[in-house]
């Protein structure tokens, strides 16, 4: 991704966007009773697009603007987030992503593994306690609608960043050429 | 230069988790601080008027996820409701065979039932769907030691007896069918006579060739009497309990020679007997 002041403001905007969303809309709405996380799935799509650094950077912004904003400890989040935004970008750097399906599925696994580290954190940080069981079945709803929203967020970010990615991340196929008159 | 690229990412890599657990450690436990509180002194009115403008749309979310619980409840609801009814209605018949297993006990202890008879417990499984209730099916049959012709009671009463046996299943005679005659006493006038069914009305009974010289009065008992002649003897043993005079007037005492009376036992209702066994028959 090439980093303009224009795009760093997009990308900037999108990721104030998203955790602004997150906590006045997903986190506030229940579907199959379980609120939606989206911003890990922002994250992703970030990093899917911009790299490991960018991922990870705006996965720690995105973090802590959101712990600001819920006035949490600082950097429980920012470390979840940077985590999973280096994560896919080194997927980026590594794989080629040939299908569409790549990137929601990549939402919907890093969004468990997200939660799974929130857990974690709280778990560390927290005083402790039992857990139920159902804690795995919200987190399993919570990624499986990150598919479907990650997909969104990806196709709604590539086109705001389009001027900034070097190579599109599709491989698109080809059109055989028309012969007109045939 | 690829290194380089390299060295500075994992660098800015490790700077960034540094930093959150600098954050963590730094902030952990000690409530908001002046960078959380300007973030939200700048983002407050943000998140204000973006949480009024999404009401609509979160409350439109909600409502259909409401909407889908509020059914799967509904419809978990119904089937407990279901299960709750089945249980009452099993709960009652649990009672109403409890209070007539008691009954039976009870008539066991008074000593009613003679000795060298058993008992043997049975539900009844079939009922005849004439009006006239003469015959009832019971489910116990000479595997459990039931022969024909052993009487039948419940814990009100003489019931009647039993007329057909197989092997896991009787027929019991009802002494409200047309057919049946026992023979029985007035208590205390020892007043005997056959008592014969009033065809069509299962709750009267005939108590017929009675002694027209003695007084019966209502609400006298009746019971078998049990009678035995040498070889022949009655097929009830004395002294069960049969039912209560119900109409005595004295012309018909004196004309024809009987009395009405109802029955102790409710014929129509015959959930649980007992059939008597063995005995010197």
């Amino acid at each position: 991704m090439i980093l303009t002041p224009k795009i760093l403001a997009r990308v900037a905007a999108a990721v104030i966007l998203g955790a602004l969303l997150q906590l006045c809309f997903f986190s506030q709405v229940a579907i199959l009773q379980v609120s939606p996380d989206m911003l890990p799935a922002l994250v992703v799509a970030l990093g899917l697009l911009g790299g490991s650094m960018t991922g990870a950077v705006c996965g720690f912004c995105a973090g802590l603007l959101v712990d600001s904003l819920l006035m949490l400890p600082l950097g429980g989040s920012s470390l979840v987030l940077l985590g999973i935004g280096y994560a896919a970008g080194l997927f980026r750097e590594r794989f080629e992503i040939h299908s569409m399906l790549v990137p929601p599925l990549l939402c919907m696994g890093l969004t468990f593994v997200a939660e799974l580290g929130f857990g974690a954190v709280e778990l560390t940080l927290g005083p402790g306690g039992p857990v139920s069981l159902l804690v795995l079945r919200d987190m399993l709803v919570q990624a499986i609608l990150a598919f479907f929203g990650g997909w969104v967020i990806f196709l709604a970010l590539r086109r705001l960043l389009r001027a900034a990615l070097v190579e599109e991340p599709m491989v698109r196929p080809r059109r055989g050429p028309r012969v007109i008159g045939a | 230069m690829y290194r380089k690229q390299v060295r500075r990412r994992r660098a800015l890599l490790a700077i960034l988790v540094i930093g959150s657990f600098a954050l963590l450690t730094a902030t952990y436990g000690r409530g908001s601080d002046g960078f959380q509180r300007a973030v939200s002194t700048v983002f407050g009115p943000v998140e204000s008027v973006a949480s009024g403008a999404l009401k609509p749309a979160r409350d439109l979310v909600n409502w259909f996820d409401e909407t889908f619980e509020a059914r799967g409840r509904n419809e978990a609801l119904q089937r407990r409701l279901e299960e709750a009814r089945r249980q009452a209605v099993g709960a009652q018949a649990a009672l109403a065979e409890n209070a007539q297993l008691r009954k039976l006990l009870k008539l066991n202890r008074s000593g009613v039932i003679p000795s060298g008879y058993k008992t043997v417990t049975a539900g009844v499984v079939a009922r005849s769907s004439s009006v006239w209730f003469g015959e009832v099916t019971i489910d116990a049959g000479s595997g459990d030691g039931v022969r024909v012709d052993d009487p039948v009671i419940n814990g009100d009463g003489l019931v009647g007896t039993v007329t057909a046996v197989s092997g896991s299943t009787a027929r019991v005679t009802l002494i409200t069918d047309h057919s049946s005659r026992v023979s029985a006493k007035v208590v205390p006038t020892g007043v005997q006579g056959v008592i014969r069914p009033e065809v069509g009305d299962p709750d009267d009974l005939v108590l017929d060739f009675i002694d027209s010289g003695k007084r019966i009065g209502v609400g006298q008992a009746v019971v078998t009497a049990g009678w035995r002649d040498g070889e022949l003897a009655s097929r009830y043993p004395p002294n069960l309990p049969i039912g209560e005079v119900t109409k005595a007037p004295i012309m018909q005492q004196e004309a024809a020679q009987q009395v009405h009376l109802r029955p102790f036992a409710d014929l129509r209702n015959l959930d649980i007997v007992q059939v008597l066994t063995g005995g010197s028959r």
